[in-house]
């Protein structure tokens, strides 16, 4: 069976809510997901990224819109109709069903014959690497085989899309980053689309083909993990993907060579022929700590500021820098080889043009 | 306002949509008015209505009478001394249980000496007082040879009763003394505290609303407990269960039996309240977040240790020796006076008795599987469906659990005495009573598994293809299954040990054990009543045994734990 596209288009989903009344968890949110594409919903708790997630599976009815699978439009069909694989955060396991019960369960749904079904769940849990694990009982697995067991289960029925519901967020930091290697790697072997939720911007930027920011219910921004780190739409997105510092600089000229901006008396061209701004406004600025470049204070050239703090972290250290009212974040690598500046001591920063990103004013979501 | 209408309509809609669930709603609620509201009903009209107005004459009238203001009086102190009594004695169990470091060995024998008087039928442990301390008793006259000492009144009736209920308190605080995570003692250590002021400072005050608790569920114990009293209290210490049962049964005076059983009542009621909505609501639930890291609980100094587990042991020695002279009794032709061995006794009850062993045999077969499913259906729907009045029904259906037996019985024999629905004397009537005074053990049992199951794991088995009925019949009726089995076995241990309802039930064509134990009680045919009591202790351990490892097997397979299948 060959890969198919997830559409969504113009979704709704209100909620009543004890003392707000009626709120919007979802707002006319509208996502293409090619054909075994992964696609991620991104963004912290309460965006509505788990609610957009349930009404592809078909566990909520959006109030309007429409679904797509398969260019079949699935909006009024019950989830045991739509022919989905879906993992848990908490994994759902059934408590009462051993390993191999709870991995054929499906297919005794489906009425298959008990060979195919041996045959079937065997392969699965070869391929998550659970075997030997048949006769065990959900209760006396560690998190990591409950995952994997959960994981064979919704793949096991052969399912047209994959959906996850941060299916790693109950494993320890290790095992989670083996873990969505090992997932990332399954999708591409099984050939599915997957749609994947998660609030942790590094997991997301590790596992997806794209990325869809959410924020109060609506998709922010798409993109893959470089464009949204390189080009976030909004100081939201900047915020949640990576480090950052924003600041504001006065525009000095704009052109088609790109616009000249005034950031902490540093005058800095940068290449942005897109931007729609004119000389004289102020702008909001990204820039992220690594692009910063600090050198002691002896240099001559940069803005002068001071260390406030110092972390050392092995491959990085992390300052905070005072520079006039502002405290900087700045990230200096290899700082082994190249020393570092301890807190108190005089420094110059730089800014180079192309690490410098522009925001387009939060309105101007980009959409596809 | 409108969208809480609208809400009201939505379910409504989504009811009538539902066939198959609104049948069962109405089937339900015809049952519970029926044997609950309809029952309650009559009972208050009989108290307050005289040719259909209303009137406090009967009030009155039973109120002017010394002895029922004295027995209202006297109801009240047993059950707060038996609260207090108990409370402390099922406190000083609990933390030697558990924050003693016993070994396991002795916390089992602790745990299997309490739990022995809360499964026996009503009399044991007065029948035994009779035998070690009545006018021929084994202690009193025997060993020590005192003459003339007086068994009956309230020391013995407070004696006897906070034997048999300390266990409550015992099971209620074990819990609690077992969920304060020693590490919060460990760092009342680390600050410096002595023991002493660590068990003062933290301990205790951190127990205080599971004291609470199990002070107001002793008080309601013994407040309707009419058995020990009905053969211990003596003429000099009467309680209002029995007055109201002398009322009905001696001078056939249903209306004074029916106000004596509001008083009792009002009582009843306000316990009932406070335990719910008071205690309730003062629990310290999560005291720590995290699992602490292992520690040696150090609560108790180590010279302490063997005076507390002493204590303890005495306690079960005490219920333990209660038990052992009740089967000697039995096999023995008069304790006290002829001490030659025989089965005799046996013999009795398994032919003049027979007829009452075979009733409460039937009458516990049919309440059983009738009590069970009543139990797992409505804790289903209360759990787990949405309709109109939900609430109303599961308060509904707890009502006959907490009120004490002798209203619930006064109440039936009013309500089905006359047409419309004329019941006395039959086994439905008795059948009825238990099943819904005893089934909400098994409602909140599955209302309980019901809560743990997350939705998620619904909603895995739709994802996986499972129609909602496949899904019902395949993951959740199995996941709530411990809850029938809890429910059932509770049902059919009360119908073979209870008394203070359906002793106002039975007639000559149906009649129960503890029945025949009261009556060989009267007739002083002890060795009798000790055969009895033996045989229901016996069969209820068997059944005890039974649902245990059914409960074991589900368990094994992954299934939590029904907590208890006792409780009340």
């Amino acid at each position: 069976m060959s890969a198919v596209s997830i559409r969504i288009d113009g979704v709704s989903k209100q909620f009543a809510h004890r003392v707000k009344g009626e709120v919007y968890a979802v707002r006319d949110v509208s996502l293409t997901v090619q054909p075994a594409e992964f696609v991620t919903l991104l963004g912290p708790s309460g965006c509505g990224k788990t609610t957009t997630l349930r009404m592809i599976a078909g566990f909520e009815q959006p109030n309007s819109g429409r679904i797509f699978i398969g260019g079949q439009d699935v909006t009024g069909l019950m989830a045991n109709q739509r022919n989905i694989g879906f993992v848990f955060q908490n994994y759902a396991l059934f408590p009462h069903l051993s390993v191999f019960e709870n991995v054929a369960y499906g297919l005794r749904v489906q009425r298959q014959s008990d060979a195919a079904i041996l045959r079937a769940v065997g392969e699965v849990l070869a391929m998550v690497g659970l075997q030997g694990y048949e006769q065990q009982f959900p209760n006396q697995l560690s998190g990591g085989e409950q995952q994997r067991v959960a994981l064979a289960r919704a793949i096991v029925i052969r399912p047209r899309v994959l959906l996850f519901d941060e299916p790693l967020s109950n494993l320890d930091a290790k095992l989670r980053v083996h873990m969505r290697g090992e997932l990332r790697e399954l999708q591409k072997r099984l050939d599915i689309t997957a749609v994947y939720v998660t609030h942790d911007q590094e997991e997301a930027m590790a596992i997806s083909d794209r990325i869809a920011v959410m924020h109060q219910g609506a998709i922010v921004q798409e993109g893959t993990a470089e464009d949204l780190y390189r080009r976030p739409a909004s100081e939201f997105v900047a915020q949640f993907i990576g480090r950052t510092n924003l600041l504001s600089a006065r525009v000095l000229a704009a052109g088609a060579a790109g616009v000249e901006i005034e950031l902490a008396s540093q005058r800095i061209r940068v290449p942005d022929e897109t931007a729609r701004v004119a000389a004289g406004e102020t702008v909001r600025v990204v820039v992220r700590p690594e692009v910063i470049n600090v050198y002691a204070a002896e240099s001559g050239s940069g803005v002068p500021g001071t260390i406030v703090s110092r972390t050392f972290l092995g491959e990085k250290a992390e300052y905070q820098v005072q520079v006039g009212a502002e405290i900087l974040q700045v990230t200096s690598y290899d700082p082994v080889r190249r020393g570092t500046f301890a807190p108190g001591q005089q420094v110059r920063l730089s800014f180079p043009a192309e690490g410098i990103q522009l925001l387009r004013g939060e309105a101007q979501c980009r959409r596809p | 306002m409108a969208g809480i209408a609208g809400t009201w309509m939505e379910r409504w809609r989504r009811t009538l949509r539902d066939p198959a669930l609104f049948a069962t709603v109405l089937v339900l609620w015809v049952f519970l008015v029926l044997f609950i509201l309809f029952p309650l009903a009559r009972l208050l009209g009989r108290t307050f209505l005289d040719g259909g107005q209303f009137t406090l004459a009967n009030m009155a009238a039973i109120l002017q009478d010394s002895n029922h203001r004295q027995a209202f009086w006297n109801s009240l102190l047993l059950a707060a001394l038996v609260g207090l009594c108990g409370t402390v004695l099922g406190f000083l169990y609990a933390f030697t249980a558990v924050r003693a470091n016993l070994p396991r060995g002795w916390i089992m024998i602790l745990d299997a000496c309490s739990i022995l008087p809360l499964v026996s039928p009503p009399f044991t442990t007065a029948i035994a007082m009779i035998f070690s301390f009545g006018p021929r008793g084994l202690i009193t006259y025997h060993l020590f040879g005192i003459k003339g000492f007086t068994v009956y009144g309230l020391h013995s009736t407070l004696f006897s009763e906070t034997l048999t209920y300390f266990p409550i308190a015992y099971l209620t605080l074990k819990p609690i003394l077992a969920a304060i995570d020693p590490n919060v003692e460990d760092m009342a250590f680390s600050l410096g505290s002595p023991r002493w002021r660590v068990f003062r400072t933290v301990t205790l005050p951190l127990t205080i609303p599971g004291l609470a608790n199990a002070f107001l569920l002793l008080f309601a114990a013994s407040l309707a407990d009419f058995a020990t009293p009905l053969i211990l209290a003596g003429n000099s210490f009467p309680v209002l269960p029995t007055q109201a049962y002398l009322q009905i049964t001696g001078l056939f005076d249903l209306k004074g039996g029916a106000v004596l059983s509001f008083v009792l009542l009002v009582p009843a009621l306000v316990v009932y309240l406070l335990q719910r909505y008071w205690v309730g609501r003062r629990y310290y639930v999560t005291i720590t977040g995290k699992v602490g890291a292992q520690t040696t609980i150090k609560s108790l100094a180590p010279w302490a240790r063997a005076p507390l587990l002493g204590l303890c042991l005495l306690i079960a020695a005490a219920i333990l020796y209660f038990y052992v002279l009740l089967f000697y009794a039995s096999v023995v032709v008069a304790l006290g006076a002829n001490h030659a061995w025989t089965w005799h006794h046996y013999e009795v009850i398994f032919t003049e008795g027979l007829k009452a062993i075979r009733d409460t045999l039937i009458i516990a077969g049919l309440g059983m599987p009738l009590g069970g499913l009543y139990g797992i259906l409505l804790g289903y729907l209360v759990g787990k469906k949405h309709f109109p009045g939900r609430q109303t029904m599961e308060v509904v259906s707890m009502i006959n659990y907490s009120l004490p037996g002798t209203i619930v019985g006064i109440a039936y024999l009013i309500a089905f005495n006359d047409p419309p629905l004329i019941l006395t004397g039959t086994a439905l009537v008795i059948v009825a009573c238990y099943v819904f005074r005893y089934s909400p053990t098994g409602i909140r049992a599955t209302v309980a598994l019901l809560q743990q199951i997350d939705p998620s794991i619904e909603e895995a088995s739709e994802s996986l293809g499972a129609s909602s009925g496949t899904t019902f019949r395949r993951i959740t009726l199995p996941l709530i299954v411990p809850a029938f089995f809890a429910g059932l076995g509770v049902v059919f241990i009360r119908s073979m040990t209870a008394i203070s309802a359906t002793i106002f039930l039975v007639s000559i064509n149906w009649t129960l054990i503890t029945v025949r134990i009261l009556e060989n009680m009267t007739e002083l045919s002890l060795g009798p009543a000790a055969a009895f009591s033996i045989l229901v202790v016996v069969i209820v351990f068997a059944m005890i045994a039974l649902i245990s490892s059914l409960l074991r097997r589900f368990r094994a397979a992954g299934v939590v734990e029904v907590t208890s299948i006792l409780g009340g």
